[in-house]
Order: C-alpha cells, then structure tokens, then sequence
C-alpha cells in the first residue's frame, strides 16, 4: 500500500489551542502559529458565527492527533454559521480528521487532510467532512489515506467542491445525499475509487442535482482498504467515477482514465443491495425469519427514496485506458472477461429500471454522447444480462 | 513467493529486536512526544465574567466539602444515571427564591431563568462504606441565563477546599477500593467546555438530560423516606404544573431487578447513557440509531439496523443490535472497547462498565424479535 511520511517534531500547545477553540468569541480569528502541534483530544466548536481558523500554510501549521486518547474526530465543528478553516494541516485523527454538521455558510481552503503511514483499514475514516451542512465551499485542499472518502459531503445542500487533490484514499471524493453540488476542477488519483456521486437510503435527506466537469479522475486502482460493513467496502477498486441512484446529475469534460474495472459506472442502489449491502440482508433474513415488517417495509417503502439514477447526462468527456486486462478481483472484472470480450469498457449502465419503466422514460434517462471513443456496455442487469450490448445508439440523447 | 519470504525473514529478525529492545506490543498505540511549546502572543483575549471559583455561588453551607444544601438547594435523584468512570454524583437544584421549575409529560422539565443544576462527582475512599472519606473531583453546573443553559465546570483542589472554573478538561488520578474489595485506580478524564455541550446538545440548544418525570419519580432518602421527590417539590412549592394522578412513569433501576424486567432496565440503561446523542435530535442523530426508551420502533432501537457513518467503530459487525447474539451486536463492541475511535459512549468514560455490559449482554440474548410488533 502507499505511504505518506513527512517529517514531524511534535509541539504541545494543547491546552492553549483547545481553550482559543472553546472561548473563541464570534466574529474573530483564531490565527494559528507554524509549527506541528500535538493533541489527545478532539477540537471542537459550537454554536460559533463569523469565526475564522487560519494556520500559516498546509506545510507549516500542522494540527496533529496521533495517539489521540479522547473523542473521534481531529476537528469536529458544529451548529455553527460563517466558518472559514484556511492554511492548516490536520493528521491521524482516530475518527474523521474534520467533521462539520448542521453548519450554514462555510468555507475550507486550502486544508490538508491526511493520514500519515501507509494507507489502512485502521485510518480514520472521513479526511474532509461536511455532513448536513449549507452554503460549502471546499477548495484547495489535500486529501490523503481515509479508510473511507477523503473528501465526503454528506446530506448538504449548496456545496462547491474545487481544484481539490485526493489520493490514496479508498473512495477520493463523494457526494452523498447531497443536493445542488458542483464538482470541478479536482485530480482523485491512486484511490480505490476517484469519485462516487451516491443516494443512500434510510436517512433523512435524499440528494439530487449534481454537475461534474473538468476534473482529472485517473489510476484509482488502489486495493479497498475500507471497514467491512461500510458502504465503500463495497466499491469494486479500479472504478474512476460510480453514479449511484442520484437524478440530475450532468457530468461533462472530465478526464478519465486508467481504471482496472471501469472508467464511470452508472447505477442503481439494487446493484449494491443485491451483492454486498447488508441492507439486502436484513431483507432476505427478515423474509426467512417470519418477516420484521418494520425493517423490511425501510428499504422499499421508503417513499422518499428512490433507488434508481434518472436524468444522467454523460458527456464530452475523455476517457482513456492503458489497462487491457480487467481485474478479476470483482465481479465487474469478471463479467468483462466473459461477456466483453475481456475488454475494460469505459462507461457501464446497469440498466436497472423502476417497474413499468422504459429505457427512455424522462425520468429515469441516461444520456451518453460525444464522449470521443469511449467503450460502452449496457449489463441489463436485471434480466441476467440477457440483452448485455455494446451499443451506444439508444443513449445518444441530449438532457437540458 | 519472494515477497512472502522477504516478509517472513523481516518478520524473524525485527520482531525479537522489537521485543528486547522497546518492548513493543503491536496492539498497543505509539503516542508521539511532543515537547511543551510557548506562544509568542495568545491566541485570543480571555474576557470572561464567570465565578472563578465554586464556593462564590454561595449553594452550599457549612465546609463545602460536606455538600450540605443552602436554602433553596434541592437535592434530587435519577433512578438509573449515566454511567462515569464509576464515580458517585451528588446532584442538586438551585431556585432563586419564588422561582419553580415546571412538569413535562414526556420531556425534561422545564426551567426558568436563574435556575442551576449542581453535579458533583466523588469518590468514596472506600465503595463499601459510601459515608467515609471521599474526594470530589468536579462540580459541573448547567445555569438557565438568558433562556439558555449554560454549561460551566469546576474542579476541586486536592485539598477539598474550593474548586475552581476549568474550560479545557483535566485529567486527574482516581482511585478507590471496588465493591468488591480490589484497588482500582483510573486517569479521569474531567470534561473540558465543549465536551459538555457533545452531550447536551438538543437540536441547536443545550439542555439537561436527567430531571424527567420518569427518572424523578422516585424516594431519595436526602428528602424524605415517605413521598416521592416529586410529591416532596410539589409539597415544597417548587414544582408546578404536576397532574393530580398518581400514574406517573417511571424508569426501572438498572441494577435492582425488583425495579423492572430485563428489557425495562436495560433500556433505561440504554436510554440515559446513549440517547442524549442517540436520538432525532441529539449530536449522533445522522447514525439513525434512537435509543430512547420511548423508541417502539424495532429497527431504530438498533435491531438488524445496519451502521451509516460507524467507520472501523463497526467492528466488522453487521448490525447495532442482532437478537440473541451479543457478540455480533456493535453495540456491545463499542460498550466493551476503551479505543476513542470504538468506544461508546465516546465522552464521560475512560474504563468499561462491565455491570452495564452485562445487563446489555443479556438483554440482547433474551431479545426475541416480535413479528407482531
């Protein structure tokens, strides 16, 4: 696996930076001093306004929790409003090295996330977390070796992420359940997975509306170091982007390339139900078990939830590959050796459909066109693959 | 092949070193040294107006060690507390004069401006004689100022003289004999301001969790040995709003089994020492896990619920609860882990309770799921 190990003389100003977090008045600034600072317990911040948090740049103020004794996260930001996080480091949070929730208006420049060492289970498990949040803005920043996503937006309406880097990370960027989010200018490289764009379901905010462009998504065939159970455990290695049961999104004049199992997968949430979530489980336990209503009725029921992506609009990209074996490490890698003349196609649509729809239904359509020579397969998935086709002709459609 | 080999002959040779030379043990976490650092100029002006020290709010009379309540100090008492590292908790209300705190059917009661809530934590020297020789560690306040609880802490001299205000934590040594005659000696983490806030945040607002009718309604010996405490505050005019029935709920006593069933007391357990965070509106609701007593339905509680957001806290583990099997339940992993990347809860505890363990364990084993539920 790789490894991130730069150099650190830990300083301990513990109890200093902890009490400026605590009593940090609204409409201030913190401004943080260059050196590598040490600490056994989480920062946070409640309830704040106008608050801004500055180091001295990503190489010289570095807020460190390895060894961290108390809390899960480096940073955890909450309630708040009108946050800017700019110019610092933070490193081996035993949890998410920074979360924030329930905050309106913020802005993260220029921060590194990273986990220091090689690129493990045992890493924590968000670098960059902004989870139901509005107003976000994440620019500039480094993400590096979380067991989970590095960069991660979860639930958050109003987000731009951009001109970001992450590596080494089992997923490098996901929006999940994220509603109104611009996605661009980014490089996710040497991850298990470059970009995920993902609708969950039984939580409480469902996500739409996603465009991504103009960002380098490459040789993301790092193996899945996720926690068994978590949704990215799941994620095939070697996939550059996976468009999960999210509507709207418009990904154009992206670069992809170099990926083992597929450049950009389009699918429904039953693709993953049906193999690896144990969401599915609990159905199938449930129906042999005399049925538990309650939890079988959460999955399918859940009105608000819908599993399948719809109004997808694949366009304009490039996509490249210098792999010409798929991996046989998963069961894409596989169904390519036997039903793709071994070839690693560039895009894949499952073809998953609500009952009672077609293929060209508005609100379930995928439309992929002028994406160069892009490789293609249709898996119908849901028929055993039964009508399993290379032809691009019935998406070439245009989605406004 | 090769690899393997490298690896092996590696193995061979670091290991023993390792062993001889820093006696290393490979579960155990390396904490980096850091040396103490000074700051050019401080990170920002400290203007705060708080009491510095315990004894200038004027709740206790007499030594301040004895804890005796002045006039209008109440003490009060929870049928089943959050667990803390073991320590035993004197709590009290403070009422400025004519000022009455207010019943609520299904929530916390309610509290008017002025009102305090006094947690004092301690050790008795020795557990089997709990009116001998004690140290407190900290007295944690929740004052009602401006419509808002404020959250204040502070912690006690080695002397018992005083305590003093404290916003960034301390972690302090503890040490006591165990109920059972063993020595036990703990690092106790005191919490530090935003600690506080972790727990006691609901929605956007902090707010007591303990004072509900269901924890209140109980004797508690400090008042009197014939009525409840809430027939005590009623009498004693400090509680309005009390219904006439008698029919209040009231929480089972989580290590006392003539106070409940199994599934009474350990959801009681569950519900004071997870739901402040484990509920709609508390800091972990995007976990979707609901531990509140209250919870009916099956999958909120935890049952074959899968984990959202647990990272490695899973444990490898499918679901928070799975009937009849402890050991796959995640909630049981992180009750019985000390790692703060596992552990739940994940403030207010440095050691295991392994009394509360078991009660979940068992429950978990007896659990049958109920298809008619």
């Amino acid at each position: 696996m790789p490894e991130y190990n730069p150099e650190r003389n830990y300083i301990d100003l513990e109890e200093e930076i902890l009490e400026a977090f605590i009593l940090a008045k609204d409409s201030s600034t913190i401004q943080l001093p260059e050196g590598h600072f040490l600490f056994s317990q989480s920062l946070s911040l409640d309830g704040k306004k106008h608050l801004t948090i500055k180091g001295m740049g990503m190489d010289k103020t570095v807020l460190s929790f390895k060894g961290q004794e108390q809390g899960a996260e480096g940073i955890k930001i909450s309630n708040s409003q009108n946050i800017i996080l700019e110019d610092f480091s933070i490193e081996d949070a035993v949890g998410d090295n920074l979360k924030i929730s329930d905050t309106d208006t913020l802005t993260i420049n220029r921060i590194r996330s990273a986990w220091t060492g090689k690129a493990s289970t045992e890493n924590g498990a968000y670098g960059i977390y902004p989870v139901l949040s509005t107003h976000i803005l994440i620019q500039d920043c480094e993400a590096i070796g979380a067991s989970d996503a590095g960069i991660y937006v979860g639930q958050s309406q109003h987000v731009i992420i951009r001109d970001n880097k992450a590596f080494f990370n089992v997923a490098g960027i996901e929006s999940e359940n994220s509603s109104h989010v611009e996605i661009y200018n980014n490089d996710s490289y040497q991850n298990t997975s470059g970009l995920l764009i993902f609708n969950l379901p039984g939580l409480t905010v469902y996500g739409n509306n996603i465009k991504a462009y103009n960002n380098k998504v490459y040789d993301n065939n790092l193996k899945n170091f996720g926690v068994k159970g978590s949704i990215v455990s799941a994620v095939p290695k070697g996939t550059g982007v996976i468009i999960m049961a999210t509507k709207d999104v418009d990904f154009y004049q992206n670069f992809i390339s170099n990926h083992k199992t597929t450049n950009l997968a389009v699918v429904s949430y039953e693709i993953f139900a049906a193999d690896q979530d144990p969401e599915a489980k609990v159905f199938i336990d449930a129906n042999e078990s005399n049925g538990i209503r309650t939890i079988d009725s959460d999955f399918q029921k859940d009105q608000a939830y819908d599993p399948y992506p719809g109004r997808v609009y694949v366009h304009d990209n490039s996509f490249k590959n210098e792999h010409y074996l798929p991996t046989f490490s998963n069961d894409f890698g596989k169904l390519w050796f036997f039903k793709n003349k071994a070839i690693i196609p560039d895009i894949v649509y499952d073809g998953i459909l609500p009952m009672g729809t077609k293929l060209s239904d508005p609100d379930v359509k995928v439309c992929i066109r002028n994406n160069g020579d892009a490789s293609f397969a249709f898996l119908d998935a849901a028929n055993e693959f039964e009508y399993f086709s290379n032809d691009l002709k019935p998406f070439n459609c245009i989605i406004k | 092949m090769i690899e393997e080999n490298i690896r092996i002959i590696r193995l061979i040779f670091i290991l023993p070193l390792c062993i001889f030379l820093f006696q290393c043990n490979p579960g155990q976490k390396n904490i980096p040294k850091a040396k103490k650092g000074v700051l050019a100029k401080p990170l920002i002006i400290k203007n705060t107006t708080e009491n510095k020290f315990l004894s200038q709010y004027g709740f206790f009379k007499g030594e301040l060690a004895d804890l005796k309540p002045s006039k209008d100090v109440f003490p009060y008492n929870l049928n089943t507390p959050l667990f803390s590292n073991y320590a035993y908790k004197k709590r009290f209300i403070y009422l400025p004069e004519g000022v009455q705190m207010s019943y609520k059917e299904d929530d916390v009661f309610s509290f008017e401006n002025g009102a305090v809530l006094i947690k004092n934590f301690y050790y008795p020297g020795d557990f089997r004689m709990e009116n001998g020789t004690k140290k407190i560690i900290e007295t944690r306040l929740l004052i009602k100022e401006n419509n808002i609880w404020k959250p204040l802490n502070y912690i006690w001299s080695e002397d018992q003289q005083d305590a003093k205000l404290n916003y960034v934590g301390e972690k302090i040594n503890a040490s006591w004999i165990h109920t059972d005659g063993t020595k036990k000696s703990i690092i106790y983490n005191v919490p530090n301001n935003n600690q506080c806030k972790n727990c006691h945040l609901k929605g956007k607002d902090i707010s007591p969790i303990g004072p509900t009718v269901a924890q209140l309604n109980r004797k508690y010996a400090m008042l009197s040995e014939k009525m409840s405490q809430l027939e005590f505050y009623k009498e004693k005019n400090i509680l309005k709003n009390l219904p006439e029935h008698k029919n209040f709920p009231k929480f089972a006593v989580w290590n006392n089994e003539e106070s409940g069933s199994l599934e009474d007391r350990a959801k009681a357990y569950l519900d004071i020492n997870c739901a402040h965070c484990h509920q709609p509106k508390g800091s972990a609701k995007n976990s979707g896990l609901d531990l509140r007593l209250s919870q009916i339905n099956l999958r909120k509680q935890g049952i074959f619920k899968p984990p959202i957001a647990a990272g490695k806290g899973s444990g490898d583990l499918q679901y928070s609860i799975v009937p009849g099997s402890p050991n796959e339940s995640i909630i049981i992993y992180r009750m019985n882990s000390n790692d703060p990347g596992v552990m739940m809860p994940e403030v207010g505890r440095s050691i295991v309770h392994h009394e509360g363990v078991n009660l979940i364990t068992e429950y978990i084993k007896n659990l049958k799921v109920d298809a008619s539920r």
